[in-house]
């Protein structure tokens, strides 16, 4: 299969800490990735190097065995759809106006929505299930109808490929459940997703991937029951070890939940 | 569920009276504003009533030779100029808050103004202001001003992507004190006679002064330009409330479209500068109002703008010139009575939103 996203040999650090190092990576079609690793270990980073609003500073990231340096941002934002954890918007937006930017990318400079433009919208309020949010102001929603809203967004772009940042970051367990419905029913669809998950509990019966980083290591990539194993996790994350039994049951029980 | 249906309902019809409000409200606006003129070209010292403007656009009967003076030398130019100068200071104020993300920007608080007001100034000083050439070069020098302003405080009051209230309206409070001081600096500095004084006072307090036809030209033609170049910018500041990363993402050039901005809010505040002087508000309380009304979309917002804001101006300077008659109120005057208690209302409003 002909690979949607690739990294190739990539190299990216903030001054002096080097956050990859000849990093390689690829994303097909029906991918469904977990990002994990600890806080500050680049998550987010990658996420922006795989959407192009960060290049690398050595190596290449490809999209469909194209540059994504030799494509304008415009081009890049039909295909790939970056989902952002926080967005605060300035002014008193309603959903829909919200969920109508993500037709930016494919709009002329005049000339408003067109019928497919409209399509686009009402399909991803539909996905989502966020149409009958579509006149509430986006900033008086809840956490769980925002991260809804974000993610009706980034469909609008009929995307191939979705990158979440943190999309279960505090919701409450019942709307970590609509979430994970959301994912799988996106799966489906046939999207390809790279999410970044704090939340390790949630992972396995939903990613059918887990890239694994660690501080100063090289990207661990695999299926979930591989990656999630405590040793592994123990070493990535430096748990202190008498935690140990704690994060045995952690992976386990809460695996059992997910699925 | 009977609640859910009687929610959803009344829900529907607030949407539906929105619509109607957002198509409805450019050709109202019009419509008044082209009544008003007549309206206030009749009032003044020498009362004109509508019924003898009608005959004489009849060819029923003409004005005396002393009435048509009266209305083409000084009504008119004066009705167009506060026509122009409301609209211009209107559709900046619009397009800086969209820039800044901040809803009380506008051009006069964020010192725009002051800039503008220090480059004609100087303009005034260099050349005489009555000429056609001495105009353009002060209305030039002013469209400087304001830009460099503008950017320098874009430039103290930003971090992180964003502007927050206290840091941007200490930058412009200290920028515009500075800008607009210097101009009185210049006042002394200037010896030679006093035109370039009675020019310089007028603006520093915000009046209209009596403009001639080619002023009026050079004026509305920026206007014009500023007006029409604002409308490509309008949906891209839609998606540059979604914050500077996410609209980048989303394929908006965030630089250039700042520089955009910057120039074209600077054009139309030179623009409204070089006719009245700092006319403090205006920017701010239109299309603040207008947001209440038709929502936050820019593209709705840019053509009501600018009608709302001429009209505003046209009433609050009409009042300006006739309340203490035969004196004069600068219309600066008015809008800061006006406007002063509205921008400390939406700050404590802010204030009580998001912690400053």
């Amino acid at each position: 299969m002909t690979p949607l996203l690739e990294f190739l040999r990539i190299g990216f650090g903030y001054g002096k800490r080097t956050l990859f190092n000849d990093l390689d990576a690829r994303i097909v079609a029906d991918d469904c990735i977990a990002l994990v690793g600890p806080n500050g270990v680049g998550k987010t980073t990658l996420l922006r190097l795989a959407a192009g609003t960060l290049a690398p500073e050595c190596g290449d990231v490809l999209l469909k065995r194209r540059s994504l340096r030799s494509l304008k941002q415009r081009e890049i934002a039909r295909s790939i759809a970056f989902v952002p954890q926080h967005v605060e918007v300035s002014f008193p937006f309603t959903v829909e106006q919200f969920v109508e930017q993500g037709r930016t990318p494919f709009l002329r400079i005049f000339g408003g929505l067109g019928a497919e433009d409209r399509r686009a919208v009402e399909r991803a309020l539909e996905l989502t299930d966020t149409a009958s949010l579509r006149s509430r102001v986006y900033n008086q929603l809840s956490g769980g109808e925002r991260q809804r809203v974000k993610i009706a967004l980034g469909l609008a772009q009929q995307p191939q490929l979705l990158l979440l940042d943190e999309p279960m970051q505090n919701l409450d367990i019942g709307r970590q459940f609509e979430m994970v419905d959301l994912i799988r029913r996106l799966r489906r669809e046939g999207l390809a997703i790279l999410a970044s998950m704090h939340d390790l509990s949630m992972i396995e019966g939903v990613f059918s991937t887990v890239w694994l980083l660690a501080p100063d290591e090289q990207m661990r990539q695999g299926p979930p029951r591989e990656i999630l194993h405590p040793q592994v996790l123990e070493d990535a994350f430096n748990c202190p070890p008498r935690h140990r039994p704690r994060l045995v049951e952690h992976t386990r029980n809460r695996s059992e939940i997910a699925i | 569920m009977a609640m859910e249906v009687v929610a959803a309902r009344a829900r529907k019809g607030r949407e539906g009276r929105r619509e109607a409000r957002q198509r409805w409200l450019p050709p109202v606006l019009l419509a008044v504003l082209l009544l008003a003129i007549p309206v206030a070209a009749g009032m003044g010292a020498a009362h004109l009533p509508l019924w003898m403007l009608g005959q004489a656009a009849a060819g029923v009967q003409p004005l005396s030779p002393d009435q048509h003076e009266i209305l083409f030398s000084i009504r008119l130019p004066r009705i167009l100029a506060a026509i122009l100068v409301g609209s211009g200071l209107s559709v900046s104020g619009l397009l800086f808050q969209g820039l800044f993300r901040n809803p009380l920007a506008d051009p006069y608080v964020i010192g725009s103004s002051g800039g503008a007001l220090l480059g004609a100034s100087l303009g005034v000083f260099l050349l005489p202001a009555v000429s056609i050439a001495g105009f353009g070069t002060t209305a030039l020098l002013a469209f400087a001003g304001a830009a460099g302003s503008i950017a320098l405080v874009y430039w103290l009051a930003m971090a992180d992507g964003k502007t927050p209230v206290v840091a941007l309206l200490l930058a412009g409070f200290a920028v515009s004190t500075m800008l607009s001081y210097s101009s009185y600096f210049l006042e002394v500095m200037d010896n030679s006679f006093g035109a370039g004084m009675h020019v310089l006072s007028s603006w520093l307090h915000g009046t209209i002064v009596q403009p001639g036809w080619d002023q009026l030209c050079i004026v509305a033609v920026m206007i014009v330009i500023g007006i029409g170049g604002s409308v490509p910018l309008a949906r891209t500041l839609n998606t540059l409330a979604l914050g500077e990363e996410y609209a980048m993402h989303l394929g908006i050039s965030v630089q250039r479209t700042r520089i955009a901005v910057i120039l074209i809010g600077s054009l139309l505040t030179a623009a409204a500068v070089s006719l009245g002087g700092l006319i403090s508000f205006t920017g701010l309380i239109v299309p603040h109002i207008l947001r209440m009304v038709l929502g936050p979309d820019h593209v709705r917002l840019l053509p009501a703008t600018a009608l709302a804001g001429a009209l505003f101006l046209l009433l609050a300077d009409t009042a300006a010139r006739t309340v203490v008659a035969p004196a004069e109120l600068p219309v600066g005057v008015l809008t800061a009575f006006i406007g002063g208690p509205f921008f400390l209302y939406l700050l404590r409003k802010a204030r009580q939103e998001v912690a400053l």
